[in-house]
């Protein structure tokens, strides 16, 4: 099945979602990766806000931002993935990368009824979806800072939803 | 050779080595685009088709437009080659140097050198350095050619597959089917977790890690999609039971070829052995002659 989204998203929509599902997200997301979210949570763990950033109902793409584009990174890392429980707490609805993630996450995604979704690595394919970009927040991160980036119809596909992964064997 | 000729021998130097990294990074080699078409034909399932489809456009556009595949446009390594008669001096490797920052440059390649003293930039605690040129090249590989003239490979070598690039020493007790057993399990969960799939896996086998490793490298430079031996066609067609499939989607394309390179062997029981699974959009090799 496919569905077109805007963000932000909402409860509702995650409940429509099922694993293999392509979805074409429209709106704003963020894009950040191993150095700027454990940053992230760290601010979500002292309940302190980040200027300019609302994360409920939002998009993370686990990209760096640069001149050469966005593409997904191993969302499997140990900062990545470490960081779903409060990302999806905090109002994260679709954590966006890619490579198969733990059974623990897969419950993580359940319980704040949050997807996990991969994008192929189609660089030059991407760089035609992209409006808009701009450093948000850590601009000290360079390429790893936490980017707010403008999309227009990205295709991505659903890997983890409802409990269900498509990595469990 | 007077210092104007030097001057002009060097810039032509410089612009080979910025044009094979640039088409290193933005296009693959014919073999490998036959090979995805003759995948995307041979598939049924409409979604793993527009994964394929979508890898194959993705390269049509960076190579129009010489722009890379990937954004993460790779680490740059060499191995170059010397035929009898040829020489190289510091003058070249300096100018191989400069066309690499060039070509880094012009992709462009991203801006990921990381600034500081050994401790800072293990820690990444001081950023990174703006420029896409700032990126070093990693050691280069020498070996000897028939050919006459000098030949320069150029390996753009991702993050994803070296998080999943694995050295290991393996018993091989005088058999193939062991050192083959212990490849297939090696991959299959760090092919899971890499996610850019169908991969192509890269192997070296050799007598030390560093001899393993150069091999690995030479495999994805020398290996081709349309020419594979038996022992290749064996570990494709057990990683592609695996039902991994494209970025994990399940089904039979979880592996494209095998690039095996086998080196000189050491009289033990032991056998080190380089594995990397090059991610969908590797190997990202180009080669030139000087």
């Amino acid at each position: 099945m496919s569905l077109i989204l805007t963000t932000p998203i909402s409860d509702l929509d995650i409940k429509k979602m099922s694993v293999r599902d392509i979805v074409y997200i429209s709106g704003y997301i963020y894009a950040g990766r191993d150095s700027v979210l454990p940053k992230i949570v760290d601010l979500i763990k002292k309940k302190k806000d980040i200027k300019g950033v609302n994360l409920v109902g939002s998009v993370i793409f686990h990209t760096a931002v640069s001149s050469a584009g966005v593409g997904p990174t191993s969302s499997n890392k140990v900062e990545i993935e470490s960081s779903f429980f409060d990302l999806s707490r905090a109002g994260v609805k679709i954590h966006l990368g890619k490579g198969a993630l733990g059974d623990k996450t897969v419950k993580i995604l359940k319980k704040f009824n949050s997807v996990y979704a991969v994008v192929p690595p189609i660089s030059a394919l991407l760089s035609s979806k992209i409006l808009e970009k701009k450093i948000v927040a850590f601009p000290e991160e360079g390429m790893e800072a936490l980017h707010l980036l403008k999309v227009e119809k990205l295709p991505i596909i659903v890997a983890i939803a409802n409990g269900e992964s498509i990595y469990s064997s | 050779m007077l210092k104007t000729e030097k001057n002009k021998n060097d810039n032509l130097v410089i612009e080979k080595i910025k044009n094979t990294l640039i088409k290193a990074s933005s296009s693959f080699r014919p073999d490998k685009i036959k090979l995805l078409k003759d995948r995307v034909k041979e598939e049924k399932n409409g979604l793993l088709k527009w994964v394929l489809e979508s890898i194959i456009e993705n390269e049509k556009i960076a190579k129009k437009n010489k722009t890379p595949l990937c954004d993460d446009t790779g680490i740059p390594h060499i191995l170059l080659e010397v035929g009898p008669n040829s020489k190289f001096d510091y003058r070249l490797l300096e100018n191989i140097e400069k066309g690499i920052s060039k070509g880094l440059e012009e992709l462009p390649g991203r801006p990921m050198a990381v600034r500081g003293n050994d401790i800072q930039r293990i820690e990444q605690s001081q950023g990174l350095y703006h420029k896409s040129s700032d990126l070093k090249l990693a050691p280069i590989g020498i070996k000897k050619m028939k050919k006459d003239g000098l030949k320069i490979n150029i390996l753009m070598q991702g993050g994803g597959p070296e998080i999943r690039a694995t050295t290991k020493r393996v018993f091989h007790q005088r058999k193939i089917s062991i050192i083959i057993d212990e490849i297939i399990t090696l991959s299959k969960d760090e092919i899971k977790r890499l996610g850019c799939t169908p991969c192509t896996l890269a192997i070296g086998i050799g007598r030390t890690h560093y001899e393993a490793n150069s091999l690995m490298l030479e495999a994805m430079i020398r290996g081709r999609f349309n020419k594979q031996n038996k022992i290749e066609k064996e570990i494709t067609k057990r990683l592609n039971e695996s039902n991994i499939g494209p970025l994990g989607l399940s089904g039979g394309n979880t592996v494209l070829a095998t690039f095996l390179c086998v080196g000189p062997q050491r009289a033990s029981g032991v056998r080190i052995v380089s594995l990397r699974p090059c991610c969908i959009i590797e190997p990202r090799v180009a080669s030139c002659f000087l």
